[in-house]
């Protein structure tokens, strides 16, 4: 992929400055910042979400897209000094339950059936605690980008949703029950459960790929 | 001041909140002492960071595409025109 050696969205930034923004109160709709103005600097993010959530390039552009027209559709909604990446990023999460309502099999019981420090017992198989001092990223050197997102996205949504939020947004717990719209306890043990599944089907990504040697067959 | 020190499952109970700096001072500290003096707390912690500080790396941010900007400003100048789907 082509990389602009400019910071995201730096070109396409509107020319005012910060203070602008700042001094504008709730009730004075003359210095309104656009809705242009404000989603094209998290844009960016925005894709590098979506990416997450659906399969593909084109299902990604698509989200974004219909995310800003219903962004456009409630914007006198947005309450201004409020976070709009929040306010955003919440509306892309309600398009994609909408295109995704299917029910899920997975059981939350299932969840916890699978064990706590699932990858750490891995590296302890292949016996690489007392031998390698970084046995993480050992266990995970081969995984590239794209079969994290393959496991990413094989997640239940609402998994999905909870683990792209933290792993790609470096959301906190409550930005993301912000975004998601549940308590942040809920948020925490979706995260919990998000992650041990994650680090299931990251272990069958590398022993699929054979990229783990010697690696005896899994359990799940 | 003699405080209470936490076991190994208080921590184990804590760790995705101390890996996420969700957790209080008073409990910060509490998880850190104790992993400074058990070992298997603190490889347990050093390789759940590991793993998180990986996939934070590679699931980095992808600059969205130029054509996506484009229709994007496209919707949001008129919004009807591109609502027909
Ligand atoms: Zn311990």
């Amino acid at each position: 992929m082509f990389r602009h050696p400019a910071r995201p969205g730096h070109e396409v930034a509107p020319r005012r400055s910060a203070g602008q923004f700042c001094r504008v109160s709730a009730s004075t709709d003359v210095a309104r910042p656009s809705l242009e103005a404000l989603l094209l600097p998290v844009l960016d993010r925005a894709y590098s979400y979506a990416l997450r959530l659906v399969r593909n390039r084109a299902d990604a552009e698509d989200l974004v897209q219909e995310a800003a027209l219903a962004a456009a559709r409630g914007f006198s909604g947005f309450e201004q000094g409020t976070n709009f990446g929040a306010w955003y990023f919440r509306i892309l999460t309600n398009c994609f339950y909408a295109r995704h309502r299917r029910r899920e099999t997975t059981a939350d019981a299932d969840l916890d059936e699978i064990p706590d420090l699932y990858l750490y017992e891995r590296a302890a198989d292949l016996g690489l605690h007392g031998t390698s001092p970084d046995p993480a990223g050992e266990l995970l050197a081969s995984i590239d980008r794209d079969q994290i997102d393959e496991a990413l996205v094989s997640l239940p949504n609402e998994y999905r949703v909870v683990a792209a939020l933290y792993f790609v947004q470096d959301f906190s717990y409550a930005e993301i029950a912000d975004v998601v719209n549940v308590p942040v306890g809920t948020v925490r043990s979706r995260l919990h459960r998000a992650r041990k599944l994650l680090q299931l089907r990251l272990w069958n990504v590398a022993r699929e790929h054979g990229l783990v040697r010697g690696a005896p067959e899994g359990s799940p | 001041m003699t405080i209470d020190r936490y076991t190994c499952a208080e921590v184990f109970a804590r760790l995705d909140d101390y890996l996420d700096r969700e957790l209080d001072p008073a409990e910060v500290e509490l998880v850190r002492q104790h992993l400074e003096t058990c070992e298997k707390c603190s490889s347990e912690y050093r390789f759940e960071a590991g793993v998180r500080e990986n996939l934070k790396t590679k699931l980095r941010r992808i600059e969205v595409p130029a054509s996506l900007t484009a229709q994007v400003r496209a919707a949001l100048a008129d919004p009807g025109a591109t609502d027909s789907e």
